[in-house]
């Protein structure tokens, strides 16, 4: 079930040479931090103007979709997906 | 010496994307549509719910009969082309020469290639290695490998999914004897019919039957049929940055069921026109053939014609009314329609620079001459015969388009070069 969520966060990520979008380490969310343990897809998307990279991660059971606005290097947490 | 014709293929694509993105989604049958509704069709369904038979094109109301547990996810366009992206440029380190087909296939010719990487099945599978590692383990493809594209397509089609697989030349004779028609990319039931009506069902049969005959009842395309049945296929890859023109620019839509009156598919229709019209004008395009349906009813029969106009246009309204034409043609005035549809052949590029007026002077008459001299050709070497009673001349001076019976003509091939005629209209 994904439960829409949409709320600025701060993310720590690693530009690793040759790959082809930085690579997400972990997050803070409502002052706890969330370590990515796996990465599942890193899409682009546009939002009228500005290119936009959705990733889909998993911190330990839950999924998380997050969303960075390469153009205001903004990131928003758009959604939790419980398995529950 | 031989091709060596790669085609790959990705599993279940858009269904093994979602999958991809949302783990809660792997190992259950999944189908992408359009939107999550009942009326909307599963356009890629997962390994899962093709185990229960759920294909793509079935209504979600048909597949849900065939897989009651079946997870219904609306389709993301731009995560799937994203992906594309990633794995073409994954395949553009393979091979110089690369066919983007689809979305979710492509074709490489590696003859030169494969031997660096220790030949095609260690190539493919190196392919296949750094698509799991690169675009994710539920991202899978099948790689097909034969001396041309149907081969390759083919035997891809029979290890799927996530197979790789080369089809030696020994096998061909078995695969060509095996082999139904029907089962070749490009020989659609129609095809496949008018061959089982003169006996011919399997490639080996396609391969010994007439040349001449195959030619007189299919034109060209029979002859292809002949090479395909004799194990050969010459058919060039086509590079992805040679992209074809378009042969034609159309659009359809299906009504809800709540407005399937003819009335509304007619507004409907109106509006298909324009953005028609506004695609051909943002590609640069106009056409002369337009052709219109309609479907009667749910599941009724689809009826559609076409007609000619004059001159091409890309103008929403002049298609509107070809399309009324079109529809007078149709006897059947049915109560009600399910789907309607437009679209707009014959296509001419045009040229959307701006020109100025040619004046009406010496100028003019001078062309005019050089015209009644039978000196003057158009731009694909057309004499120009009538004598002009104006022109536009594009800003940079090079092309003069003539204007008749009042309309200037901006189409490309009637554009006439005036920049390096004898009778230089725009020095004066």
């Amino acid at each position: 079930m994904l439960y829409s969520v949409n709320e600025p966060i701060d993310a720590l990520v690693i530009y690793r040479r040759g790959a082809p979008h930085p690579l997400l380490h972990a997050f803070r969310w409502k002052d706890r931090r969330y370590d990515v343990t796996s990465t599942h897809l890193v899409h682009r998307e546009r939002e009228g103007e500005a290119a936009c990279l959705v990733y889909s991660v998993n911190c330990r059971d839950e999924t998380y979709v997050l969303r960075y606005d390469i153009e205001r290097g903004r990131w928003t947490l758009e959604a939790v997906e419980s398995a529950g | 010496m031989q091709r060596v014709i790669m085609h790959v293929d990705m599993d279940s694509y858009f269904a093994s994307v979602e999958q991809q993105a949302c783990p809660v989604l792997r190992g259950k049958p999944i189908g992408v549509t359009g939107r999550p509704t009942e009326r909307s069709i599963v356009v890629a369904a997962s390994r899962e719910a093709k185990r229960h038979q759920v294909k793509t094109g079935m209504p979600v109301w048909e597949a849900r009969k065939a897989c009651p547990d079946l997870i219904l996810v609306a389709g993301n366009p731009e995560r799937y082309l994203s992906v594309t992206k990633r794995f073409v440029e994954i395949l553009k380190g393979y091979a110089a020469l690369l066919e983007i087909y689809s979305v979710d296939e492509a074709f490489l010719d590696v003859t030169q290639e494969a031997a660096k990487h220790g030949g095609p099945l260690r190539m493919a599978e190196e392919i296949r290695r750094r698509f799991r590692e690169e675009l994710g383990e539920c991202i899978t493809a099948t790689i097909g490998i034969a001396s041309g594209k149907t081969f390759a397509k083919l035997i891809g089609a029979r290890h799927k999914p996530d197979g790789i697989s080369l089809l030696d030349e020994e096998e061909m004779a078995a695969l060509l004897e095996s082999t139904p028609v029907g089962d070749v990319w490009g020989i659609g039931p129609r095809i496949e019919a008018r061959l089982e009506r003169v006996g011919i069902r399997t490639l080996k049969q396609l391969g010994d039957a007439s040349e001449t005959f195959l030619k007189r009842e299919f034109g060209v395309y029979g002859l292809h049929l002949h090479e395909i049945g004799r194990g050969r296929d010459s058919t060039p890859l086509v590079p992805y940055m040679d992209v074809p023109p378009p042969k034609s620019v159309g659009h359809s839509k299906s009504l809800p069921p709540d407005l399937r009156d003819f009335r509304v598919a007619l507004l409907i229709l109106r509006d298909l026109c324009d953005k028609v019209a506004r695609r051909m004008r943002r590609l640069g395009y106009m056409g002369r053939t337009v052709h219109c349906g309609f479907r009667i009813g749910s599941i009724g029969p689809y009826c559609g014609k076409q007609t000619t106009l004059a001159l091409p246009s890309d103008d929403g309204e002049a298609i509107y009314e070809a399309c009324l034409v079109v529809l007078d043609k149709i006897p059947t005035r049915p109560e009600q329609v399910s789907h309607v549809g437009v679209s707009v052949g014959n296509l001419v590029e045009t040229d959307r620079t701006s020109c100025a007026l040619l004046e009406a002077d010496q100028r003019r008459e001078r062309l005019n001459r050089a015209i009644a001299a039978g000196e003057v050709r158009n731009r694909v070497g057309r004499p120009v015969d009538e004598p002009l009673e104006g022109g536009l001349v594009r800003e940079d001076g090079t092309l003069l388009y003539p204007i008749r019976d009042g309309i200037p003509s901006l189409l490309a091939d009637e554009a006439i070069e005036i920049g390096k005629a004898e009778w230089p209209v725009a020095s004066g």
